[in-house]
């Protein structure tokens, strides 16, 4: 497997002592006999810092955290229930809602798992256009962490950098779907549209574009003093612990362990594709920082090696009892118009049993469990959130550490509520 | 096409769907299969806990297995070399509806085999609760409790086994049952009467309030705590 | 896109005939009526709110996104003199709720907006919050309108940000309209209703009852009955 070690361009924060954690300052740590007492800080749930509606309640000996205990559900939409009352296709429009950071990826991994449980095939074009797009979405979601990251340590450039750069993949999503944010671009067996012309070559823009910003954001964040000082040594995980409380994705490798779902239990020829999946070494803020910026660089390898092999042929998949015909077929040909009806009001029927399907999203492994008894629609409709376990594992990363640090911490773990509470 | 002929109001009075009675076909068992290397182990050394063995969606092994031994399964299939499933990546829960016993289901992930498998336990309605496995992994401490919360099965031993993503004293019930009405037990109205009139007392657990050498928790605040919890 | 408010009945109406409101009558010259000093005064103060709107972001979801969106570079909120968004009530003038609000949720944006000083309008931005969108289902409030009084609602899954820069201007344009001579009536808060729903029982079961597609939604799947629908007679009250 090729595994790529990030390469530190700096040294170690020499403050920090062998655990990761900081070693005592200057100023003498408070004497346990001033009978100082413990402190009640609640953060959130609706606080610029916490990323969404997230609600920390923290215990506090003086600026030091003793305890975390994080509060959710406070974006609970009831998504899986919804899930139980619509057709496979109808579903589509909630999995974009649920992750609104990296939409497409969210789409991509439903249809898939759908896929999965039916047995289709989907074209081969198709296969290559869902890489794109969630390779796409990955730096779209990563460009929105690395901007408001960035304003939580203290620096506001990089977002402005990073929205101009989503502002591209706003519009790439904008010409592919007509949406900017909720896409509802996969179908059961297919794409809702091919690829418009020319959309291959503002993306190769992008490409070309994106890039530079990224190193741009690179020299402003990765040498900058603060920017280490925030992050090194704050909130480090060995790699034992991170795979015991279910970490995953850039989270995970940035504490060494190189569990990536596009190497290990590859979808879609991800193991055709020359990327690496790049890993840290300490597991603390700043590593994560490290393998999200070269991960966005990875997606720009993958994305123009799926630009170059982009076959043509038809999106869909040529089922009638799966694709929807053409408009203009079902206006003319009978047999087309009682397909299109079949499909829309009776849905596509999914064989029983169940799949649990993982596909890389942006966040970290990203499964769709889904459990059929035969029908159009889905007993259950189960998704693994990434972010959701990420979460749960900061009273242990924020214990010991400043209030301000819990914050760089809760940055860095890259957490969307949408996807938490579902 | 059928069914959508009948008089609609009909359907109306029947009212949401029950769980204590039997209205849709069983989930059909799949070919069983020991072609998965820690199946066959597990049929040899826990023989009795095994129940069945399937193969989903092509390629995905899935046991059942007594929900009384889930711990020593779950347990065996971290420790041992063989199989080592060192990512527990998650734990749910399935309501078929109709009477049928609800499933807790583990996905299980091997990092160093690269190995995949899923375990299920089948808990009869009348007895919703099961052994907890946060002992083994850390991540199943938020994921027993989105189960706890959404469908109503009580882990022993979970260390804080509280709702998480409704509210701590949500009264509706559970609701990832069947019987639980799309739209929520409660009117709208009530609804909103009801998330507005929440004392800010309700907004902290009672750890929460005991910080800052606060004397000791009112009497009051002591029955939404855990036991309480599971019926609220 | 519309204005309403359950308060004021004729936004935009800059000069209002005297003793068509109860309340304050009060007049530099003349019995009651706005004159000219009170109207040129009302001019300049509107001017100077308007152009100085101090949002409050309470964003959770999808609409957030493109909050963010609409106040970095490419659309700058700053140019409508919002650039500083107040991410505390007491400094703020206009509460734009986006995205979608649980009930879990909600105590806490009635709290945050009866915590915002007067003068103070709320915009709802988007379809959840405007009516609960997608999602009618059991956690979630059906449209913020129960729980504060909204002055614009911005249609759209999420809004693109022209469409909330539009919705903030019809702020500006309805600050335009407003005068001193009203403002007791426009102004005036019950500290008593803090914290307490907006709508009555009634009004909340008016505005949340299923409708459009909603009223489709069937139980379940498969060999289970598939038409089964659940109607507000169906649930226990």
């Amino acid at each position: 497997m090729a595994t790529k070690t990030v390469e530190f361009q700096v040294t170690r924060n020499p403050e920090a002592g062998m655990d990761f954690r900081p070693a005592a300052g200057p100023i003498a740590p408070v004497e346990p006999d001033l009978d100082s007492e413990h402190m009640l800080i609640n953060i959130g749930p609706q606080h610029p810092a916490t990323h969404g509606v997230l609600r920390l309640v923290c215990e506090l000996d003086g600026e030091t955290v003793v305890r975390v205990i994080p509060h959710i559900g406070y974006l609970h939409s009831s998504f899986e229930k919804l899930g139980e009352y619509r057709h496979w296709n109808q579903i589509v429009p909630l999995t974009d809602r649920m992750d609104y950071l990296a939409p497409l990826i969210y789409n991509c991994a439903f249809a898939m798992a759908v896929e999965k449980l039916m047995g289709i095939e989907v074209t081969e074009r198709c296969k290559v256009v869902r890489v794109i797009c969630m390779e796409m979405d990955r730096i779209f979601s990563h460009l929105l962490w690395l901007g408001t990251t960035a304003i939580d340590i203290g620096a506001f450039t990089p977002f402005l950098y990073a929205f101009q750069q989503r502002e591209k993949i706003y519009r790439l999503h904008e010409a592919y779907t007509g949406a900017r944010i909720t896409t509802s671009a996969t179908r059961i067996g297919g794409m809702m549209a091919d690829l418009p012309e020319g959309w291959t070559d503002g993306l190769k823009a992008f490409l070309d574009d994106f890039p530079k910003t990224l190193d741009e954001i690179d020299r402003l964040l990765t040498t900058n003093a603060i920017h280490i000082g925030r992050t090194q040594g704050v909130g480090a995980i060995s790699a034992e612990d991170a795979v015991n409380y279910g970490f995953t994705g850039p989270n995970l490798r940035a504490s060494g362990v190189p569990y990536d779902v596009r190497k290990d239990r590859p979808y879609y020829d991800y193991e055709t594709y020359d990327f690496e999946v790049p890993i840290g070494e300490h597991g603390d803020c700043y590593d994560r920082y490290l393998v999200r910026m070269e991960e966005m660089r990875q997606s720009v390898r993958i994305l123009r090696q799926a630009l170059e092999r982009l076959p043509d042929g038809p999106i869909n998949v040529e089922d009638p009892h799966i694709s929807l015909p053409d408009k203009t077929d079902c206006m003319s040909d009978m047999e087309s118009m009682i397909h299109h009806f079949k499909l829309i009001t009776d849905g596509i029927p999914a064989p029983p049993g169940d799949c649990y399907f993982p596909v890389e999203g942006s966040k970290g492994e990203l499964g769709m469990y889904l459990v059929s008894d035969g029908g159009p629609k889905p007993v259950r409709w189960r998704v693994r959130p990434p972010s959701f376990v990420n979460l749960s594992v900061i009273p242990k990363l924020a214990e010991g550490h400043m209030v301000s640090d819990l914050i760089v911490i809760n940055a860095s773990l890259d957490i969307v509520l949408g996807e938490i509470d579902r | 096409m059928s069914d959508q002929q009948k008089n609609p109001f009909e359907i109306v009075e029947r009212g949401p769907a029950f769980s204590d009675r039997l209205e849709v076909a069983p989930p059909p068992a799949g070919g069983a299969e020991d072609a998965h290397p820690s199946v066959a182990a597990l049929r040899e050394r826990f023989p009795d806990a095994v129940r069945r063995a399937e193969v989903s969606a092509g390629d995905q092994h899935v046991v059942y297995v007594d929900p009384d031994a889930n711990l020593e399964v779950l347990g065996f299939l971290k420790t041992d070399d063989a199989h080592h499933y060192d990512l527990l990546v998650d734990v749910t829960a399935v309501d078929y509806g109709g009477g049928l016993p609800l499933q807790v289901v583990y996905q299980l992930w091997s990092i160093p085999h690269r190995r995949a498998l899923r375990v299920k336990c089948e808990l009869p309605l009348e007895r919703l609760h099961i052994r907890s496995v946060t002992g083994l992994w850390n991540s199943a401490n938020w994921l027993e409790r989105e189960v706890f919360d959404l469908f109503g099965i009580t882990f022993e031993g979970h260390p804080d086994l509280r709702r998480i993503l409704m509210p701590e004293n949500y009264a509706e019930g559970h609701p990832l049952r069947k019987d639980f009405p799309l739209r929520g037990r409660f009117s709208r109205a009530e609804q909103t009467r009801r998330a507005l009139s929440q004392d800010p007392k309700d907004y902290y657990i009672p750890e929460e309030l005991e910080v800052g050498g606060a004397p000791s928790l009112p009497e009051a605040l002591r029955p939404r705590t855990l036991e309480d919890g599971s019926e609220g | 896109m519309g204005l309403n408010r359950d308060a004021q009945g004729e936004a935009g109406a800059a000069v209002t005939p005297a003793g068509a409101h109860g309340g304050h009558r009060g007049g530099l010259f003349g019995g009651g009526g706005p004159t000219f000093l009170t109207t040129k005064l009302d001019f300049i103060i509107n001017w100077g709110r308007r152009n100085s709107l101090w949002p409050m972001p309470f964003g959770t979801a999808c609409c957030a996104i493109e909050m963010m969106a609409s106040a970095a570079s490419d659309y700058d909120l700053a140019r409508f003199g919002m650039e500083r968004m107040s991410f505390s009530p007491r400094q703020a003038d206009v509460l734009i709720c986006a995205g979608r609000v649980p009930y879990k949720l909600a105590p806490v944006l009635r709290r945050i907006w009866d915590q915002m000083s007067q003068p103070k309008w709320a915009v709802s931005m988007g379809a959840c919050a405007s009516s609960g969108g997608i999602f009618d289902a059991y956690s979630m409030v059906q449209g913020i309108d129960t729980i504060i009084p909204v002055d614009v609602y911005i249609p759209g899954c999420p809004p693109r940000p022209e469409a909330l820069i539009y919705g903030l201007m019809m702020i500006q344009e309805k600050i335009r309209g407003e005068t001193m001579d009203r403002r007791v009536e426009l102004r005036a808060e019950d500290p008593y209703a803090a914290g307490a729903p907006r709508a009555t029982p009634e009004e909340i079961a008016g505005l949340t009852g299923p409708f459009g597609n909603s009223t489709h939604q069937n139980q379940g799947s498969g060999r289970g009955p598939k038409d089964r629908v659940h109607r507000p007679a169906d649930r226990i009250v």
